[in-house]
């Protein structure tokens, strides 16, 4: 039986039985794994404070081929992230942030995913509390490209033809991105992206920093990011954490 | 399905019960005299008809209102919110807490789908424009989602005049600083206090 020893973030968190908790992890060489932490409910010797959501640290974990659930053996945390919980937008954007994961990515090695992830929670718990809303955009679309979906923004879509930057263009989610104006006739679309959308996009998966935005682009931006992941990625399946981001009030209570 | 089967699967939905303990637990009960397994199916009948979520506070309970708010002795002033009705029994172990309870229904979890209306938040917030409250106990979990549901509440409840507070987080009774964690340090720093 392997051990495995990889970098970790702990995504989601529940417990099992009287004394264990079962963890789903984002790791560095291993993908998104399901763990149980033994007896981690009764004593915090051997996993300490690790076992809260969006801490990172090292990981050691036996691993079993063909099973689901693998063995948590040690997690030293690096960093917790308790930040995350002094905001409410905060909290939900992250929380956003982990479904995208747990949901998309598979449990191969997947570094550059795992690096994109550890930036923008960082980011999301420095984030103002104004900002939030930005900065998990930002980050869900950092999410996406890495997972091998980012849209075009530079050129057609469909015919690759490169783009005015300064155009207001149409994006079709089924095409994944902006269409020239030949194409965007055989694809329709349902949006538009104004040109300052379109390099704000560009930055945020370029992992450059772009400002507090209008309460309306912010909803727009909002909405083209469901869509883009209906279309890609969510299938029928609802993402729960993604809609209470969205949606509910209380996260910018 | 026989009857064997139907009883393992209904024992496998309990938490922490797998397959295979609850084949064992249902050829266990087979192994005993039939009154214990009438006794325990009576029992275990009656437990929902009996057992009901108090009106005031949503402790468990057989009485409406439950024992601690019929409690004359009681400071009804001061309320404690916890997570779980589990988590009264645990305050109360401590005997140091003569105040009221309020029990959430739970933390706020949103990869679980857990928003504030699924939290008797509402609740408590009428209770406290309808009581004299003087004091609000933030008890939820110091994990990173009862934090976030205690920032919620202390945002619901401020407002209504009551003072808020959170029970506080640090280095365990009869703990040793070298083998505690960075987490709990920092946090125990933070939270200092003048002596």
């Amino acid at each position: 039986m392997p051990l495995v020893v990889t970098d970790a973030i702990v995504l989601h968190a529940f417990d099992y039985s009287e004394t264990s908790r079962i963890l789903r992890l984002a790791t560095r060489e291993a993908g998104v794994l399901s763990v149980l932490a033994r007896g981690a409910r009764r004593s915090k010797k051997r996993f300490g404070s690790a076992l809260d959501l969006f801490a990172e640290g090292t990981i050691e974990v036996l691993v079993r081929d063909q099973r689901d659930l693998q063995t948590l053996c040690a997690f030293d945390v690096t960093h917790s992230r308790p930040t995350l919980a002094s905001d409410l937008g905060r909290f939900a954007g992250a929380s956003a942030l982990a479904e995208l994961i747990l949901r998309f990515a598979t449990d191969e090695r997947q570094v550059s995913l795992f690096d994109a992830l550890s930036r923008s929670l960082d980011e999301l718990a420095l984030a103002p509390p104004d900002e939030t809303r930005e900065v998990t955009l930002a980050g869900a679309w950092r999410l996406v490209g890495e997972l091998g979906f980012a849209p075009s923004l530079d050129s057609c879509s469909a015919c690759h033809a490169d783009l005015a930057i300064a155009d207001t263009l149409p994006f079709s989610h089924a095409a994944g991105g902006v269409l020239c104006a030949n194409c965007a006739r055989l694809h329709p679309s349902g949006r538009t992206l104004p040109a300052a959308e379109r390099a704000r996009l560009g930055a945020w998966m370029a992992d450059e920093r772009t400002g507090k935005m209008s309460d309306p682009d912010s909803r727009a931006h909002q909405r083209l990011l469901r869509e883009f992941l209906r279309e890609h990625l969510a299938q029928d399946r609802a993402l729960r954490a993604f809609e209470m981001w969205e949606h509910a009030p209380w996260s910018r209570a | 399905m026989s009857a064997i089967d139907d009883l393992a699967t209904e024992l496998a939905k309990l938490p922490g019960i797998g397959r295979k303990t609850a084949l064992r637990l249902t050829y266990h009960l087979l192994k005993q005299p039939p009154e214990q397994s009438k006794r325990l199916a009576t029992v275990l009948a009656e437990l929902s008809d009996r057992v009901h979520r108090c009106s005031v506070c949503f402790n468990l309970t057989e009485a409406d209102p439950c024992g601690i708010c019929r409690d004359g002795r009681r400071d009804r002033t001061v309320i404690c919110v916890v997570e779980e009705a589990s988590d009264i029994g645990a305050i109360e172990r401590a005997g140091e807490f003569r105040g009221v309870y309020h029990v959430l229904g739970g933390r706020l979890s949103p990869l679980d789908g857990v928003g504030p209306d699924d939290l008797t938040i509402r609740q408590l917030t009428e209770r406290i424009q309808s009581d004299e409250i003087r004091e609000v106990i933030v008890a939820t979990n110091p994990s990173l989602e009862g934090e976030a549901t205690a920032l919620f509440v202390q945002r619901q409840v401020a407002p209504l005049g009551a003072a808020v507070t959170r029970i506080a987080r640090g280095i365990p009774i009869g703990g040793d600083l070298e083998y505690a964690d960075g987490v709990t340090i920092a946090q125990a720093l933070s939270a200092r206090r003048a002596m």
